[in-house]
């Protein structure tokens, strides 16, 4: 059997480091191939070298038995190769008929024939593959999980043989995830090749014919979905085991560390984001707080952190209201910020760790009396914070953006968990980093909960709620759907309250 | 100095790169010079004559090299932290009529007077500076859009000045000549070479100290780099940023003063022939280093003292050097792009060699 897609001995090399070391990769027509690895295993490179944005040093790509050069993008989808990216690449103001067409419009002679369009549109979707959606709906207006719907219809309207799908669950809540995988599998059903981009191993068994696993660099295995198991593609992995629920003891929480009182914050661009929000993180507890992106999650945690003003309601640290107070304030109230954004937030990546890893800290005697700062102190401290926290590759004076994510995001937890603080607010405190980085970061947090800390942890990654949090609230449309102990929550109860469906017999928020 | 340990191949790129700029802008010099028909080796060698044969000339030079020294630290300090203070040239004109004005009409022994007026000008230029300062932190106005048309305002302001209220009788529009006691000793008969100089050096080491070894040095270098971050780290960015700007229209005010104190004697309408930009071009050279003001400011500073004695052996106008300046800052500004430039050439040449090599050996 000839397969639809054969990358042999592909090698592709940034300077010193070999993403890519002698890849053989190959998807049969019709399968759901999945693609699983840590961060920076060269999954995305792969992919990215076959829809034509990177060129290989070496190796052959071969479609349908016949040997192709992948030269751009534009030469990827003539072959037939379809690629959906993370983030979306679609005009919010356009209708979904519009977006689906555009770059290939049909009509003649400059004119768009629009209604032509939404027949092709309606064809394609619905008649061959089974997807609903209306082409005149405007994107904006449209939830994520249909957004990254059209996308695929995208694809397919170019006819795309190939697709490939580069984390595309990270964004969508359970029942879109559901949603996603029933169209996956008609396409593939349909004849269509799918290779699948992730690092959350269920939805490997959940929705893949085969799989496929790499690490650092080469490719570890291609095996039958069938014929393995999560625990055996995640010690393939990282190549040890690993512990997926970090051990923890039942939580005893104690006096309430923080405080929010019917909190409302406006994003950016001026919208109620939060409204008239109420929590409370005590000591001794891990609060969980899940939901999908965008659901006011950041304004809230911008707003605790001295980031953004609120506009009614208040927060209270310890019992004292912040009102706005400046981030230098409420540091030095006793909070710890771990910001989801690590590379514009929470390092300055062009400056050195040790410049990284003083800030806040910056102004106290032991960097220096008055206003000089010694360097040596600055520089042994780092030192010791890169033991401590075992911060590869690392040393002071190199910057901050040599280090892999995850040793990044140990220089931030480094920073902040190193400053006494009482209230931790972690905020997709594992996001992009690899799964030793995420074990490590959850063991932190654990550990800072057991010494009295209250940890806030904000996360979309329902596998980190569960395994950390003792709490679970969620968060919809910038209220509290509800609150759940973890120890009698399901996956499913909180994917219905992300999805904004309150719980039957409604319990009192936060009593 | 610098705990940061610099390779010898670093070391290198970092002197290299600006000694390929140079080179790169007098290529182009010299075509420009044999367009016009001249011989381009003759107009350099009475330029480099000019500015560096004999002690005269070196004198002269160094003399031309002080206020570069000041406005190329003003500009260097507030660009580091991403301050685009474009306004030094105003700044430093406040800061000239400031010492003119103390220099003239306040009468104190010179150990007192001297360092009045010095720091009269720094203040009118601080003032001044505070201006883009303000709108910068409580607006959000564009502080380079403010600074570009506060400079004509300054001229204007300090002319209109110079030339009725405070207009000294006689032909040329200038104030009332300095005491005595407020003129900053010189050195040489031939030139108006003078302590502002040693002044100006003692400055580039301070600011040198308080970038690299202060923890106000370090807030501002990260306000530069990156602002969120250093405001998320409990730096107020604002508060900073208008410290940042007053502290550069302070240095911009001293160049003002050594133009008054120690060259002229009183405050000239016009008398800047564009320190104030020019300061630009040293920074830019210098990457925003204080101690390598001192080399780029010197660089200029030779340029200009020596194509006065280009222009009277040659017919080549002086303005080559305008010229030459103009290049010197194109490049630099090109700098970044043309590195990733070279940068991604390099990898592909690299890349295409390995995989050449890749598919032989099988």
């Amino acid at each position: 059997m000839t397969e639809a897609l054969a990358m042999t001995g592909i090698v592709k090399r940034f300077g010193a480091l070999t993403a890519n070391d002698h890849v053989d990769f190959s998807a049969h027509k019709g399968e759901v191939h999945a693609l699983v690895g840590e961060n920076g295993a060269g999954k995305t490179t792969l992919m990215n070298i076959l829809y034509g944005v990177l060129t290989p040093n070496a190796g052959t790509i071969d479609i349908d038995g016949k040997r192709v050069e992948i030269t751009s993008p534009s030469v990827a989808i003539k072959l037939g190769i379809g690629m959906v990216h993370q983030h979306f690449k679609l005009v919010p103001s356009l209708s979904v008929a519009e977006n689906i067409v555009l770059g290939h419009e049909p009509g003649k002679h400059f004119l768009l024939d629009l209604a032509l369009a939404r027949k092709q549109v309606k064809e394609i979707a619905t008649k061959k593959f089974g997807i609903s959606i209306d082409p005149d709906a405007i994107v904006a207006d449209l939830p994520v999980g249909l957004q990254q719907q059209v996308e695929i219809i995208k694809m397919l309207y170019r006819e795309a043989q190939i697709l490939i799908l580069d984390e595309p669950t990270a964004v969508l809540t359970p029942q879109e995830t559901e949603e996603l995988f029933k169209t996956i599998r008609k396409l593939a059903n349909g004849g269509k090749t799918i290779i699948f981009i992730t690092h959350k191993l269920n939805e490997v068994m959940q929705v893949s014919d085969r799989v496929t696993v790499m690490r650092q660099g080469q490719l570890v295995t291609t095996i039958e979905t069938a014929q393995t198991s999560a625990v055996q593609l995640a010690e393939k992995m990282v190549g040890r085991s690993v512990l997926f629920r970090v051990e923890k003891k039942p939580s005893v929480p104690g006096k309430v560390l923080m405080e929010v009182r019917s909190l409302k914050v406006d994003s950016s661009r001026g919208i109620e984001a939060v409204c008239g929000l109420s929590m409370r993180v005590r000591a001794n507890e891990i609060v969980g707080l899940a939901g999908v992106q965008g659901n006011g999650q950041d304004e809230l945690v911008e707003a605790i952190a001295g980031l953004r003003q609120s506009r009614e309601g208040d927060i209270l640290l310890e019992g004292e209201a912040i009102h706005n107070a400046s981030p230098r304030k409420i540091r030095d109230m006793g909070t710890a910020y771990i910001p989801s954004d690590r590379t514009l937030v929470g390092l300055s990546v062009n400056d050195s760790i040790w410049e990284n890893m003083i800030l806040g800290h910056h102004a106290y005697e032991k960097f220096g009396k008055g206003g000089t700062l010694d360097k040596k102190k600055a520089n042994s401290f780092t030192q010791s914070m890169i033991e401590e926290y075992d911060i590869r590759g690392a040393s002071p004076q190199a910057p901050a953006k040599s280090l892999s994510g995850g040793n990044q995001q140990k220089v931030v937890l480094a920073r902040e968990l190193s400053r006494g603080g009482k209230l931790i607010i972690a905020d997709q405190p594992s996001r992009g980093v690899d799964i030793g980085a995420i074990e490590f970061i959850h063991r932190q947090l654990i550990a800072m909960r057991d010494l009295g800390c209250g940890v806030f942890l904000i996360s979309a990654d329902l596998d980190e709620i569960f395994s950390l949090a003792d709490r679970i609230l969620v968060i919809f449309k910038g209220r509290i759907m509800g609150e759940l102990s973890s120890s009698e929550a399901t996956i499913e109860e909180v994917g219905r309250m992300m999805a904004g469906i309150a719980r039957d017999g409604d319990k009192k928020i936060d009593e | 100095m610098e705990i940061r340990k610099l390779t010898n191949k670093k070391i290198l790129i970092e002197i290299g790169r600006p000694i390929i700029t140079i080179a790169i802008a007098l290529l182009i010099g010299a075509a420009i010079i044999a367009l016009m028909g001249e011989d381009p080796v003759l107009a350099y060698s009475m330029l480099f004559k000019g500015a560096f044969k004999g002690l005269g000339n070196i004198i002269a030079t160094l003399q031309n090299t002080t206020p570069l020294l000041f406005t190329g630290l003003a500009v260097s300090f507030a660009f580091r932290s991403n301050v685009t203070n474009i306004g030094v040239e105003g700044q430093m004109l406040f800061g000239a009529l400031a010492a003119g004005i103390v220099g003239y009409y306040v009468h104190l022994p010179w150990f007192l007077h001297i360092p009045l007026a010095i720091i009269a000008a720094g203040l009118a230029g601080a003032l001044w500076a505070y201006i883009p300062a303000i709108m910068k932190a409580k607006l959000n106005v564009n502080e380079m859009v403010v600074c570009l048309m506060l400079n004509p305002i300054a001229l204007l302001i300090t002319g209109y000045l110079s030339s009725y209220p405070l207009k000294a009788p006689g032909p040329t529009n200038k104030t009332f000549d300095i005491m005595k006691t407020a003129r900053l000793p010189q050195f040489s008969n031939s030139s108006q070479f003078n302590a502002g100089f040693f002044i100006a050096i003692a400055l580039l080491l301070m600011f040198w100290y308080i970038n690299n070894h202060t923890k106000k040095g370090y807030e501002w270098k990260l306000i530069g780099q990156n602002p969120v971050f250093a405001r998320y780290g409990g730096i107020n960015v604002e508060r900073n940023v208008v410290q940042i700007f007053l502290l550069s229209g302070m240095v911009a005010g001293f160049a003002g003063a050594e133009q008054v104190l120690g060259v002229y004697g009183a405050f000239y309408n016009g008398f800047s022939p564009g320190y104030g930009f020019d300061g630009i071009a040293v920074a830019m050279l210098a990457k925003f280093n204080p101690l390598a003001v001192s080399l780029s400011a010197l660089l200029l500073g030779a340029l200009n003292s020596g194509s006065i004695v280009m222009q009277m052996m040659t017919s080549v106008t002086r303005d080559i050097v305008k010229v030459l300046q103009a290049v010197i800052v194109l490049l630099l500004a090109a700098d970044f792009t043309l590195d990733m430039f070279l940068k991604k050439r390099r990898d592909d040449a690299a890349g295409r060699k390995k995989a050449k090599l890749e598919i032989e050996k099988p």
